[in-house]
């Protein structure tokens, strides 16, 4: 993978989208969720941004507030069928549904929705591989764009991740002077940049060109340095405390703090739970569907018998979490979670991963203290 | 580096059989009715070539779809040494097993499958074997007692204990003759107190204190314990006190599953896939888990 610089200025970036939607290409970007937000003045709640299929430059929010969803919906919709059936004579006939995705393109992802992506591949492909899944990244070329933080909610450099991470981009955008530096780090986003040259420019040569690529290491280092203060743990003995504490007091002190709303799941780039449902048409007809699902209701495990093996809220917010920080990380060697900070953000009762993070590091870190000193500080206790 | 996914994607379509969640079309043989609420099916593969291909081992469980409805867990309740066909025993609880209902001989339903893990029933030639079941948890029992019945000289002494609320709620009633008819096999049926009819000649009493009664011995025995979440736990602990290992005790949880195959999240157990990584465990996996079943 090379990793040679351009530069892509604002008009390059404005000729790009234009070139993209001409052709018929879907370029997927962040952009204003409504015009309210983008005119002069708005007031910041109104500055909303969402990911959509952009046809012109004027709808572009690069830099802007955190899109409202994640990049998930354009990998795993939030509802898609997966084969339609329909009575024919005395049998049944079964439709696939088509796979054979058109190309498209990301410009501005979020490192931490972008990252998302790799992290759910792993699910999707342990033994059984998810056709439909895997053919959406497939035909789905992601350039994420530096990140300069949104606010104290985030947490990218906690799960092993930064604000401009290379992590599940094809190629990544800094913003520089005039425009972005652009770095391809995939054959995809090579060849991507190939097809598109013509609004892409080169760095200037000599000190001018080192001027841009300085700026742009600047601003990620920037970043860098103001997510790291949000939130550090340790994962190991983070873990380890989850894989010992499933009956800890401390999720009795989380269940009454969530309506089990699932929000937090729905904003997640990394939750992919889903639910599978049949849809009928009409009379002989019908889909089977997937919608996606979260753990946070008090149906997801619920048994026809009426037997629940998650009684309540404590159970189910507690797989939130184990899932993961214990389960995933157990399963794949990695985290569930990138740290994008949707989840505390959305959540209607002010549910702070970050914070529960944070508390349940300072727990392990107390029980691994505590190991440290071994029998002298169990005999010493004891005495006292 | 992004990472690339594994399979093939892009601008190319999927074959007929479609995604991992396109069941194959299974045609219903025959229908018998197990109890007023419990039925067993007997399906075949529509497509010839899949029917002659088709293969499972005593333990795993299948996705079936009533088209409409949804689709259900249910484990292969016929035995693998038995080809051509796949059975299920269902109770009418919800909304597909309800729908299964109105199912009749002819009709086409989809299968997925086989998934999940395995009895090991090739470790467990030459010992003795004790079957523990309650309610309908003789459905996965009952595919590896006749598995190892159709290869009776590989297995020890046989050992069955059933039982049911009342003595309508008996499954495989014939089935249950015939095992009682065999010299081959001990078998115990008990039905819960105030479910015996005034004909009944077998037990009354819970599972749990008729197979301590029982006293099986676990001098080189398996038992395999398959019911509702109830009778395994008050279970285990009587087969601990008979002197069974819990690496000796195997059973199958029946936690809530969609996809059957790990992806939608919602049959862990701490960090266990009950589909991928079940649905047969030991005591000893058992007790190692989070008691989240």
């Amino acid at each position: 993978m090379s990793e040679r610089a351009l530069l892509l200025t604002h008009d390059g970036l404005a000729t790009l989208v234009e070139e993209l939607a001409a052709a018929g290409t879907p370029a997927v970007a962040p952009a204003w969720a409504g015009d309210a937000g983008r005119a002069a003045g708005a007031s910041a709640a109104a500055r909303e941004t969402e990911y959509r299929t952009v046809s012109g430059a004027a709808e572009l929010a690069f830099g802007e507030r955190l899109p409202r969803l994640s990049l998930k919906q354009f990998f795993l919709p939030p509802t898609e069928v997966l084969f339609s059936w329909r009575r024919v004579g005395g049998g049944v006939e079964l439709i696939p549904p088509p796979t054979d995705f058109a190309a498209q393109v990301v410009l501005g992802a979020r490192p931490c929705d972008a990252a998302a992506l790799p992290i759910v591949d792993k699910v999707m492909n342990w033994d059984y591989a998810d056709e439909l899944w895997n053919a959406r990244r497939a035909a789905t070329t992601v350039f994420s764009l530096a990140c300069g933080v949104e606010d104290d909610s985030c947490f990218c450099s906690a799960v092993f991740l930064e604000p401009a991470a290379a992590r599940g981009s094809d190629g990544r955008l800094t913003p520089v002077d005039g425009g972005y530096l652009v770095e391809t780090f995939s054959d995809k986003g090579e060849a991507f940049v190939a097809a598109h040259r013509e609004s892409f420019t080169d760095l200037p040569a000599g000190a001018g060109g080192e001027v841009l690529a300085v700026q742009a290491e600047s601003f990620r280092a920037t970043a860098r340095e103001r997510v790291a203060g949000n939130l550090a743990v340790d994962h190991g003995r983070l873990r380890d405390w989850l894989d010992h504490h499933f009956d800890d007091p401390f999720w009795a002190g989380l269940g009454p703090r969530c309506n089990g709303c699932g929000v937090c799941a729905s904003v997640c780039p990394t939750c992919h739970c889903f639910d599978i449902v049949d849809e009928p048409e009409s009379v002989g007809r019908g889909v089977r569907r997937r919608n996606w699902d979260t753990c946070q209701t008090c149906v997801f495990t619920l048994h026809a018998s009426g037997h629940n093996p998650r009684q309540d809220q404590n159970a189910r917010f507690r797989q939130r979490v184990e899932h993961k920080f214990l389960v995933y990380p157990l399963k794949f060697g990695d985290v569930l979670c990138t740290g994008c900070g949707r989840c505390s953000r959305a959540c209607p009762t002010g549910q702070d991963l970050a914070e529960i993070l944070a508390d349940i590091d300072a727990r392990a870190a107390i029980d691994a203290g505590a190991g440290a000193v071994g029998d002298e500080g169990a005999a010493d206790e004891a005495a006292s | 580096m992004s990472a690339t996914p594994t399979a093939q994607g892009g601008a190319q379509a999927l074959p007929r059989t479609g995604t991992i969640y396109q069941p194959d079309l299974v045609v219903v043989e025959a229908i018998v009715d197990e109890t007023p609420d419990t039925r067993t099916y007997r399906l075949r593969f529509t497509d010839e070539a899949k029917a002659a291909s088709f293969a499972f081992r005593a333990g795993q469980f299948g996705e079936y779809s009533v088209f409409g409805a949804g689709e259900s867990t249910f484990c292969i309740a016929s035995p693998p040494t038995r080809t051509g066909y796949l059975e299920c025993t269902v109770k009418a609880a919800g909304k597909v097993t309800g729908s299964l209902r109105q199912v009749d001989v002819g009709d086409v339903l989809g299968f997925r499958g086989p998934y999940g893990n395995v009895f090991p029933l090739e470790e467990w030639e030459g010992r003795n074997l004790l079957f523990i079941a309650g309610g309908i948890g003789l459905a996965p029992v009952r595919c590896v007692i006749w598995n190892v019945l159709d290869l009776r000289d590989r297995y020890g002494e046989v050992t069955i204990v059933y039982g049911a609320r009342s003595v309508a709620d008996l499954v495989y009633k014939r089935e249950l003759e015939d095992w009682a008819a065999r010299a081959d096999v001990r078998l115990i049926v008990t039905v819960d107190p105030g479910g015996e009819t005034p004909d009944w000649s077998g037990e009354v009493g819970y599972v749990t204190p008729v197979v301590e009664k029982a006293a099986p011995s676990p001098d080189n025995a398996v038992a395999v314990l398959c019911g509702p979440p109830i009778v395994v736990k008050l279970t285990l602990p009587v087969l601990e006190r008979l002197g069974f290992a819990d690496d000796a005790i195997f059973t199958t949880l029946e936690n809530r599953m969609k996809c059957g195959v790990g992806k939608c999240g919602r049959c862990n157990i701490g960090s266990v896939y009950v589909c991928k990584d079940g649905p047969v465990f030991t005591a000893a996996q058992i007790k190692a888990l989070p008691q989240e079943f």
